[in-house]
């Protein structure tokens, strides 16, 4: 082929055009980190990261959705644990209550009882992040209400939330109520905290009947009637206090599974994403000293002519 | 025989031919650098003979023409190739600016929260219904509520961000199209009047070609085939006429027609003949690169936006009417607007989160229903959207725009490959080669020497015979 005066400076400002191009691309991998920026640079990579980065970021709102969850669940425990020490107390004195004490044992006995009821009520009126823990959806209204007669004793305790829970996802298709409801007398849905057709719990009237009982010194009552609707009481609390434990529990298997996801995503995010710092360094080094090649070479090519031999 | 004086005649044509041939080579080396310029030879041919009773003798050498040297196919070759390339930039440089549009950039060193982030709508789209369902957690919370409301207000002025960028880029296309447009009338114009001189030039050298002036023409052509392809006739009298899509727009030194942009409807600018009014289809150029680039991908990324943002509008506005807010009020829609370009929130609910209707029941402050229900859109496959989710969408419209510019970044690569080996073997042809040139430079200042020996040869000897009488 026939060279001329302009071939090989036009090859040479090509070639350097292209070992520029590449230069800056593999300087620009080194800088970031990352093998892609924009869609262009590898479209099917970027679909990928595209997709893996939204699954990612809903697993990490799922996290923070599981830890709004996990303290409702604390929140829910601890009261179910105060409940739970007042219905063992409720249980001594069911137990202290017999033919043997006086009258005026027993209406000390009542007194103590309504002060437990008081303070049971106050402990399931207990407020978490959202409003009240246990009144379902009507979580600015406090689920129970107190009424008490002239001589301060509990005439009633009355369930003023719903039987609806704000289900909360913690994974794709997986939604979880951290609270009970207060009560639900309905016979479906979600159990309630201290009251429940279903098991037959009512803890506040079995409560107030035991009230009414010590006051009235009916031993018998209280032994037949009082004491196995208590324990049945009892037993139910027990019951929501270990579903309590078992959502801590799940909370915890789908926290473990999300964080084990998140790692793997990040891992594949970065395969597809980031730069192999040693590959891009090595092609950046091997692109510099062929554009140093080509300047060289050039430039002693050109650098000699006939002129050169001409006198 | 020649005799005396005859040698003497030969000898000073002789001295003339090698000045031509010295001139020639040194028009080439004053070219050597210029990208248009054809090399010239001289071409040299014996002068008549005479018959002598010996034999035929010669007369010596004339310069009978100076001829270019190029290669007609390579010309052609390389004019189609411009056009070509004019193309695929053109599309290349409207992509480019609609990637950079929709800002959707991968950030892996930003400021990641778990594993780094994709900045854009994709992003926004994301937040939105995350930020659904950090308000399942805590329906009555006001924080949330203003959280929902910025972060939908976000990705609103993101969608009307990139449709405005868009169209902003539709308009420089239009403008685009306009240049090139005024851009290939002043070069049909340099063509014609090229195509005057260069008919007048060979006429007064009694055919011999205008190299020069042919070099400068096909350059223009070239230049003008970059933005529009065009079809090349050459006429007896050395003439160029040249036609756009069938429409002949120089004839001779005449331009008989030039390009003029018109408005075919909605803003879309498109090419015809300025007086004849016909409408012009080029297949290659930038400017059938620009028209393409704006009426097929770019068009249909902008109706993909839309059509994206009109599903979201509708089914977040669906389930949002049915709500209740924190005071009992329902029927308000989340969403103004109708597509990407006027999608905004409802004012009443940026002014008061309250308004926000995600309860299913009238005064239940705690009820996370509706809100349930929008953080879910995020995974619902949605048949307008061909069975894809939201972000799904928007990553295929993405990664589409991006898989196209990859794709024509690979067809620029391809066509500066095949445009250089067509240079280089044009350079080949008709490069000047300073070696060549300064061979040639000695060989005819040696050639000169000689005739001018023979000269004073020649006069040497008219001498001795003056002399011969004394």
């Amino acid at each position: 082929m026939r060279v001329t005066f302009d071939s090989m400076p036009n090859t040479l400002v090509q070639r350097l055009g292209v070992l520029s191009d590449r230069l800056s691309r593999l300087q620009i991998q080194v800088a970031t980190g990352q093998r892609i920026q924009v869609a262009s640079d590898d479209p099917s990579a970027m679909r990928r990261v595209l997709d893996m980065e939204g699954e990612a970021k809903t697993l990490t709102q799922y996290q923070d959705n599981i830890a709004r969850l996990q303290n409702q669940a604390t929140a829910s425990y601890s009261v179910m644990s105060g409940l739970q020490r007042i219905s063992n107390r409720i249980g001594e004195i069911v137990t202290l209550a017999d033919d043997m004490k006086s009258p005026q044992e027993l209406q000390i006995y009542a007194g103590e009882v309504s002060q437990l009821i008081q303070q049971a009520v106050q402990i399931a009126n207990t407020k978490g992040e959202n409003g009240y823990l246990f009144s379902g959806t009507a979580t600015d209204t406090a689920p129970f209400a107190l009424s008490l007669d002239a001589n301060g004793n509990v005439t009633g305790v009355t369930y003023q939330g719903n039987t609806n829970t704000a289900p909360v996802e913690i994974a794709d298709g997986n939604q979880l109520s951290a609270a009970p409801v207060g009560a639900n007398i309905s016979g479906s849905g979600p159990f309630g905290l201290v009251t429940d057709t279903r098991t037959g719990a009512d803890f506040f009237a079995h409560m107030i009947s035991l009230q009414n009982h010590l006051l009235a010194g009916d031993t018998a009552a209280i032994r037949s009637t009082d004491q196995p609707a208590l324990a049945a009481d009892e037993q139910h609390l027990i019951y929501q206090i270990a579903a309590n434990g078992g959502l801590q529990s799940r909370l915890d298997a789908v926290e473990s599974i999300g964080e084990s996801r998140l790692d793997a995503l990040n891992e594949m995010i970065s395969h597809d994403a980031d730069a192999d710092l040693a590959q891009t360094l090595v092609r950046l080094s091997q692109t510099q000293t062929a554009y140093e090649a080509a300047l060289k070479s050039t430039a002693t090519i050109l650098n000699t002519s006939l002129l050169d031999y001409l006198h | 025989m020649l005799g005396l004086f005859g040698t003497l005649d030969l000898a000073s044509r002789s001295l003339q031919t090698q000045q031509q041939g010295m001139s020639v080579a040194s028009h080439n080396l004053a070219n050597a650098t210029n990208p248009t310029y054809s090399r010239q030879r001289v071409v040299i041919q014996t002068s008549v003979t005479i018959p002598t009773p010996f034999g035929v003798e010669g007369t010596g050498a004339n310069v009978v023409r100076i001829e270019q040297i190029r290669s007609a196919l390579l010309d052609s070759q390389i004019q189609n190739e411009a056009g070509v390339t004019g193309y695929w930039l053109a599309q290349q440089t409207a992509y480019e600016s609609a990637q950079s549009a929709l800002g959707e950039q991968v950030n892996r060193t930003g400021d990641a929260t778990v594993v780094g982030e994709v900045n854009g709508l994709a992003d926004s789209i994301s937040d939105l219904f995350n930020s659904f369902q950090a308000l399942t957690t805590d329906p009555s919370s006001l924080s949330q509520r203003q959280t929902v409301l910025d972060t939908a207000q976000q990705l609103a002025l993101r969608f009307n961000q990139a449709t405005q960028r868009l169209d902003n880029l539709r308009t420089g296309l239009n403008a685009s199209l306009t240049a090139d447009a005024a851009k290939a009338n002043e070069l049909l114009g340099d063509i014609a009047a090229l195509n005057d001189q260069i008919s007048l030039a060979e006429l007064m050298s009694g055919g011999g070609p205008a190299n020069d002036l042919r070099d400068l023409r096909q350059q223009k052509i070239e230049e003008l085939s970059q933005l529009v392809r065009v079809d090349t006739a050459e006429q007896p009298n050395g003439a160029v006429n040249v036609s756009i899509d069938g429409a002949l727009l120089v004839s001779n030194n005449q331009v008989l027609d030039t390009l003029a942009t018109y408005d075919a409807g909605g803003g879309q600018l498109l090419i015809q003949t300025a007086t004849g009014g016909t409408p012009l289809t080029p297949t290659s150029g930038s400017i059938a690169g620009t028209i393409d680039a704006r009426d097929n991908v770019l068009a249909t990324l902008s109706n993909d936006l839309d059509t994206l943002a009109a599903q979201l509008i509708s089914e977040v506005n669906a389930i949002h009417q049915n709500g209740f807010s924190l005071t009992g009020s329902t029927g308000a829609a989340f969403f103004t607007g109708a597509n990407a370009h006027d999608i905004g929130v409802n004012a009443a609910l940026v002014n008061d989160p309250r308004l926000l209707q995600i309860s299913d029941t009238a005064g239940e402050a705690g009820n996370n229903t509706m809100a349930l229900q929008l953080a879910q859109l995020a995974s619902q496959p949605q048949a307008a959207l061909g069975n894809q989710t939201f972000r799904e969408r928007y990553s295929q419209i993405v990664t589409g725009l991006g898989q196209t510019l990859a794709s024509v970044n690979g067809q620029i690569a391809d066509q500066e490959i095949v445009a250089g080996m067509l240079e280089q073997q044009r350079q080949s042809v008709s490069g000047v080669s300073v070696d060549e040139e300064m061979a040639n430079l000695v060989k005819f200042q040696r050639a000169f020497q000689a005739s001018a020996r023979v000269v004073t040869t020649v006069d040497e000897m008219l001498e001795t015979i003056i002399n011969m009488k004394r």
